[in-house]
């Protein structure tokens, strides 16, 4: 178990886990096929999709007796939401610069 | 698709006047927000701002001076995450100055977020909505130009 959710970018800074999301951004695999691209355990393969799934990068099919992993839009979305976030913050504090600079200028 | 936040605007300052505000904790105050901010590669301090719920973000970023070029150039590490002592996402901020035409020209490029996330190919389907914000900003940066800054 997860102590806490974590946000968007600790789950995509390990190597790993953006490996993970690169093999499926081509196709769905399995839990097993994804295994074998890597050396660590299958366990510890799934950890890392376990901790994909909640933060909802990847969701999980069961189809037959495979689960089958497939990339999801929502765990995108936050890394988008903080990019967004702070394109806005950015453009309304150099706009708040410019009307001082400007009040500045006219009291000249 | 941006790799990176990026803003650039003219202001009819000298670099020096500009350089002020971005230097000074008070002027900074006035329009970024609160610190103990000082022009020294080292020198570690926080600007707070308010909670936000959704990004679960405590609302302090924590910075570290890494460049200081008087008039020229500024740069500071941009760290951020949900408190409670839990890791801090990377990202770094950077402001350029340039003189040009009886004026400064401001870039900011606030960057350095977790390496190559924005390589991921599922990224490319977001490009649109960028585009559309850097036209935006495109606009934005012409009527301020230009001198008509829509208040």
């Amino acid at each position: 178990m997860e102590q806490h959710r974590l946000d968007a970018f600790q789950v995509i800074a390990d190597p790993s886990r953006r490996q993970i999301l690169h093999l499926l951004s081509k196709d769905s695999l399995t839990i097993n096929s994804l295994a074998e691209n890597f050396d660590m355990s299958r366990p510890a393969v799934s950890k890392h999709i376990k901790v994909l799934y909640n933060a909802g990068f990847i969701s999980i099919q069961d189809i037959g007796r495979e689960r089958h992993c497939i990339l999801k839009q929502d765990g995108f979305n936050e890394l988008h939401e903080w990019l967004a976030y702070y394109d806005a913050f950015w453009g309304s504090k150099l706009k708040k610069l410019e009307t001082l600079l400007n009040d500045k200028l006219n009291k000249k | 698709m941006a790799k990176f936040i990026q803003h650039q605007l003219f202001y009819p300052h000298p670099p020096e006047i500009v350089w002020e505000y971005l230097t000074d904790p008070e002027l900074m105050a006035l329009w970024l927000m609160k610190s103990e901010f000082r022009p020294v590669v080292g020198h570690e301090f926080q600007f707070r701002t308010k909670p936000i719920a959704d990004l679960d973000f405590d609302g302090v970023f924590y910075c570290e001076v890494l460049e200081v070029v008087p008039f020229k150039r500024l740069s500071y590490s941009w760290r951020f995450g949900p408190g409670d002592a839990r890791p801090l996402n990377n990202s770094i901020v950077n402001w350029t100055l340039t003189e040009k035409d009886n004026g400064t020209e401001l870039l900011l490029v606030h960057n350095g977020f977790e390496k190559e996330v924005y390589m991921l190919p599922i990224f490319g389907s977001m490009e649109e909505g960028w585009l559309k914000n850097m036209h935006k900003i495109q606009q934005l940066l012409n009527t301020t130009t230009n001198g008509t800054a829509p208040a």
